[in-house]
């Protein structure tokens, strides 16, 4: 077992966003085709660069195993004769098979005894099914987006250049023919494309180790992790030099592992004046144009950006001051921008909204400010006083302005950002320019939610206006499709409402919003429950127990994540699963038979005056505490009707022949049913275990 | 290197290698793409190379001359290679060295960055190219042109020339960069940078702009109905028409929803000459699939 194999297909430059899909289907489906091919024993490893995809595997051994193999054929009426003997059909498929009529046997088809033949498959050699598994999977990969080149006869994700396909027992002594793509296997491939951009040969090479250490003398780290960690100590030491950190920005930091063949990082400098510009506006510039990293110094930008370069030095120095030098040119120009924006007050940029359109049938952004302002002003009124309903009408209504602003034009990402920025300069009090700063703020799953009151108000308002017009124009996202991330959006407010949080209802939130869209947006509020459910979900409460819950009622997240909560920590109990179960009973028979007449007095048997009397003692203590919010204790005391309800449906038989008494049983079992409903809609607990 | 420098060397340097050194278009075009040398020779098996300046007009991003990095005018230097040969990177960065770049001392990096040209139907996979941070060169793998998928597919690589020149001088100005002979960009095209921005954003009139957009619009589709279709007027109408876009677009006076109806329109010409080109060279029978082992093009020059 000590074959192995090197796979290395060598292209042109591959998007960054599109290799860590890359490796992972190379991975998963090659192991799916070893196994089927009866070498699932095998160690596979995935590496890539930009401008390679590599597959090592070891522990083969030299050819698969031999595979019997069944074949059915014709049913055993056609396969006998009367007497027992073969027939010509049985004949005729035994030979085809490659065996005796002897050899055959009768086993279940699908539509019945069929005779089927036991045909020996010898195990073929391995390099020769790896050629074969390795041509399937690569030229099955999925990428983004794929391209044509020189006489357009294939496709990828970028031009191939070279296949290495390598086997060996001990070391790679023997090349795998296969082709794709045009291109035909070897044994070479070739070296980072300046550092060392001449062929490197991989016949002979003992291992993993050696295969990685040529690649690394050519200039070529194989391994993203590795280059990882690289970048990481290149950039902890380059920091400490000057005595800062990194700013964190660990999605750049992943995209750069990806965009390298040999990772280097060179740390420039940043002229003074323009840290004077907003932070954000220095990190973003930096980051859009030259995918920089910039450094810290005690929560301070200080005056140093690091950008990555494919290789690991500077010799001449080129690299430091030519990033230096677009740095500055990037920087000056959004100082052009910044102050360009600081001549005119926000108030006419948000005039300018009026030639943005916000949706084609909905109008201009100016129109969806308005709208925003008036419903945010209405959730403030509920929740605050006077003056919270002037912060966030002014906010709502300055919130779009910067897209109207150059540096919005140029970093969209800064949307919002800038808002905040130039209502601050222009002397907006601190709630409303903060209010607008985090407006976009949390990204559906992603980031916190904004921290102040008026902020989260404007987010839940701009984002309720988004929904509402949307659904009132059937934008309704189905499947994967959802072009304006609505399901996001909607998540935004749940998130909002319920980590801030707001004593705001959803059904009601949705009901405002609809409002100058005609009256009740068709789906909206079934959507926010839907989003209602995700968040719990994503706050980890298991699904079983967000379902319970909600069934009960929806809308206040953050009152419905207490009661899941509160649920969660005893719903595995044997007790709980008896109540479960219990509560299962009722629903069913009041939802069958009818909800009856609760006539206490009628009470006969000794079971049924035991649960009318639990049920009257706990009721008014129940009440109490679910009034109180205090729900741990509300459901310990539901969990106290475990026992008198199994008792009630062991001894009492609800569906008795006497009418009055048959409804007074159900009208327990639906004061029951109410009872539960103020909590959980514990049936739901059922079914899942 | 001064930018006429910068010019001469990246034109010889293609030339020899079996580009044909052409020349601009002459009528405003957004970017070298829309030279007939491209839009047109890219459709169709016929091999060609070529190499050419193209001014590009971009009204919007017109600054009056206050911006340091921004121009309504802009100058590309475009280079065809169709089929896309299996050495083109390499090529390309050969060219670095004629304008004495050694990327053995240097970041060069491809990231991501595909082209799609809705006016023109057509879109491509491809890199910006990366200087040691600064994005010098656009490098597309055409897939598509006038609606219609390539084959062969052509490599067109498009330098940004002032970008280039700013760079090697180590300029922070556009204006300040040596253009040749002494004379900086300033002189050379300051002025016209002022007042293509003031005609762009605040004189052109809206009204003759909508008007000539629909004559050239019914001009183009005139000469594609004739017996025998004139392509290239049609062409030229398409470009006008997408000219005349970009300074409605300028003015403001384009709403988003009308933006997308407008596009359609140039489109819908742009696709008709693409096809009506197709037709017409199949009829001269593709002459220089024929001639391409003799001609410039054919010669794979390599150093």
């Amino acid at each position: 077992m000590s074959g192995m194999f090197l796979f290395e297909l060598l292209c042109e430059e591959i998007p960054a966003n599109a290799l860590p899909g890359a490796r992972r289907q190379l991975a998963e489906n090659v192991a799916a085709k070893l196994q089927e091919a009866g070498l699932g024993a095998a160690q596979t490893k995935v590496f890539s660069t930009a401008r390679r995809l590599v597959l090592w595997l070891e522990g083969l051994p030299p050819a698969t195993p031999e595979r019997v193999e069944e074949v059915l054929g014709p049913p055993v009426a056609a396969a006998f004769a009367p007497d027992g003997s073969f027939t010509r059909a049985a004949e005729g498929f035994a030979r085809a098979c490659g065996v005796t009529p002897e050899e055959l046997v009768v086993v279940e088809g699908p539509k019945g005894k069929v005779v089927a033949a036991r045909k020996r498959v010898p195990g073929k050699p391995t390099p020769e099914v790896l050629a074969r598994i390795l041509a399937e999977v690569v030229s099955n990969l999925h990428f983004p987006k794929t391209m044509r080149w020189g006489d357009g006869a294939h496709v990828f994700v970028r031009p191939v250049h070279a296949l290495v396909a390598l086997w060996g027992e001990g070391s790679l002594t023997q090349v795998v023919p296969m082709e794709l793509f045009g291109v035909a296997s070897g044994s070479r491939t070739w070296g980072h494309r300046v550092v060392h951009p001449g062929p490197v040969e991989l016949l002979g090479t003992a291992g993993l180790a050696t295969y990685l250490e040529r690649l690394r003398q050519a200039g070529v780290v194989v391994d993203p992790e590795e280059r990882r960690k690289l970048l990481g100590e290149a950039a902890a030491a380059l920091a400490a030099e000057v005595g800062c950190q990194v700013r964190s920005d660990p999605q750049l930091a992943e995209e750069h592992v990806e965009l390298v063949e040999f990772p280097g990082v060179v740390r420039g400098a940043i002229e003074e004046r323009w840290l004077a510009l907003p932070p954000e506006v220095v990190v973003t510039t930096l980051r859009h144009h030259q995918k920089c990293l910039v450094l810290e110094r005690e929560g301070q930008l200080a005056p140093y950006f690091f950008a990555v370069c494919d290789r690991p030095d500077d010799p001449e120095g080129h690299v430091r001051r030519g990033n230096e030098w677009v740095a500055g040119a990037r920087l000056a120009d959004a100082h052009f921008f910044y102050h360009k924006d600081l001549e005119t007050p926000l108030e006419e940029l948000a005039r300018k909204l009026e030639r943005i359109t916000f949706h084609a049938k909905l109008g201009s952004f100016a129109a969806k400010a308005e709208r925003v302002a008036k419903l945010a002003a209405a959730l403030a009124g509920k929740l605050g006083d006077e003056a919270l309903v002037a912060q966030v009408t002014e906010a709502a209504l300055l919130a779009k302005a910067d897209l109207a602003s150059s540096m919005v034009g140029e970093f969209p990402e800064l949307q919002g950002v800038m808002g905040g920025v130039y209502a601050k300069a222009w002397g907006k009090p601190e709630e409303v320019w903060r209010a607008i700063a985090f407006q976009y703020q949390p990204a559906g799953q992603e980031g916190p939610i904004p921290p102040t009151l008026a902020g989260a108000i404007v987010g839940v308002a701009d984002r309720m206006d988004t929904l509402a017009a949307l659904f009132s124009l059937g934008e309704v996202p189905t499947g994967s499709k959802d072009p304006f991330a609505l399901r996001r959006h909607a998540l935004s407010v749940v998130r909002i409402c319920g980590e801030f949080p707001l004593p705001l209802a959803l059904p009601e939130l949705a009901t405002w919003a609809s409002a100058p869209f005609g009256g009740q947006v068709q789906n909206l509020a079934e959507f926010l429950r839907e989003r209602e459910r995700f968040f719990l979900e994503w706050r980890g409460l298991p699904s079983p127990v967000v379902e319970a819950v909600l069934s009960a009622s929806w809308g206040v997240p953050a009152e419905d994540e207490a009661r899941g909560r509160a649920l969660a920590a005893l719903w595995q109990e044997p007790a709980y699963l008896q109540l479960a179960t219990a509560f299962k009973r009722v629903r069913n028979m009041v939802s069958k038979e009818g909800e009856g007449r609760f006539a206490p007095q009628l009470a006969q048997e000794p079971a049924e005056r035991a649960l009318v009397e639990r049920v009257v003692a706990v009721e008014g203590e129940l009440a109490a505490l679910v009034a109180g919010r205090r729900w741990p204790e509300a459901f310990r005391l539901l969990g106290e009707l475990a026992a008198p309800l199994d008792r009630f449906f062991t001894e009492v038989l609800v569906l008795c022949e006497d009418a009055e008494l048959r409804q007074a049983r159900l009208g327990i079992l639906a004061k029951v049913q109410r009872m539960f409903l103020q909590l959980a809609d514990l049936a739901k607990l059922q079914g899942v275990n | 290197m001064d930018l006429q420098s910068v010019i001469l060397n990246l034109l010889r340097f293609w030339g020899e290698r079996g580009c044909l050194v052409q020349q601009p278009y002459d009528m405003e075009v957004g970017a070298g793409t829309m030279h007939p040398e491209t839009f047109l020779r890219v459709l169709g098996p016929e091999p060609y190379r070529v190499v050419y300046v193209q001014p590009s007009r971009r009204p919007a991003d017109a600054r009056f001359g206050e911006n340091p990095f921004r121009l309504g005018k802009h100058l590309q230097l475009q280079v065809i290679l169709k089929p896309s040969p299996r050495d083109v990177q390499a090529l390309y960065l050969q060219s670095l060295q004629a304008l004495g770049i050694d990327p053995a001392v240097h970041d060069v990096r491809f990231e991501e960055d595909n082209w799609e040209s809705p006016t023109l139907g057509a879109w491509g996979v491809g890199w910006q190219v990366l200087l040691d941070g600064m994005e010098i060169t656009q490098f597309t793998y055409f897939q598509q042109a006038g609606g219609l998928d390539l084959k062969p597919i052509s490599a067109e690589i498009t330098y940004g020339l002032e970008r280039i020149a700013m760079f090697l001088q180590r300029k922070t100005s556009i204006y300040e960069v040596d253009w040749g002979g002494g004379f900086s960009y300033w002189h050379v095209r300051h002025r016209d940078e002022v007042e293509l921005s003031r005609y762009a954003f605040e004189v052109a009139d809206v009204e003759l702009l909508r008007r000539h957009f629909e004559d050239w619009e019914r001009e183009g589709a005139r000469c594609l109905e004739l017996e025998d279709p004139l392509v290239v007027p049609a062409l030229e109408a398409a470009l006008k028409m997408s000219h005349l876009f970009n300074l409605l677009e300028a003015q403001g006076a384009i709403s988003t929803t009308e933006r997308v109806g407008l596009i359609a329109r140039v489109r819908k010409l742009a696709v008709r000459t693409a096809k009506a080109y197709l037709a017409q060279r199949e009829r001269a029978g593709f002459p220089l699939l024929a001639t391409s082992q003799n001609s410039p093009q054919g010669k794979e020059a390599r150093a």
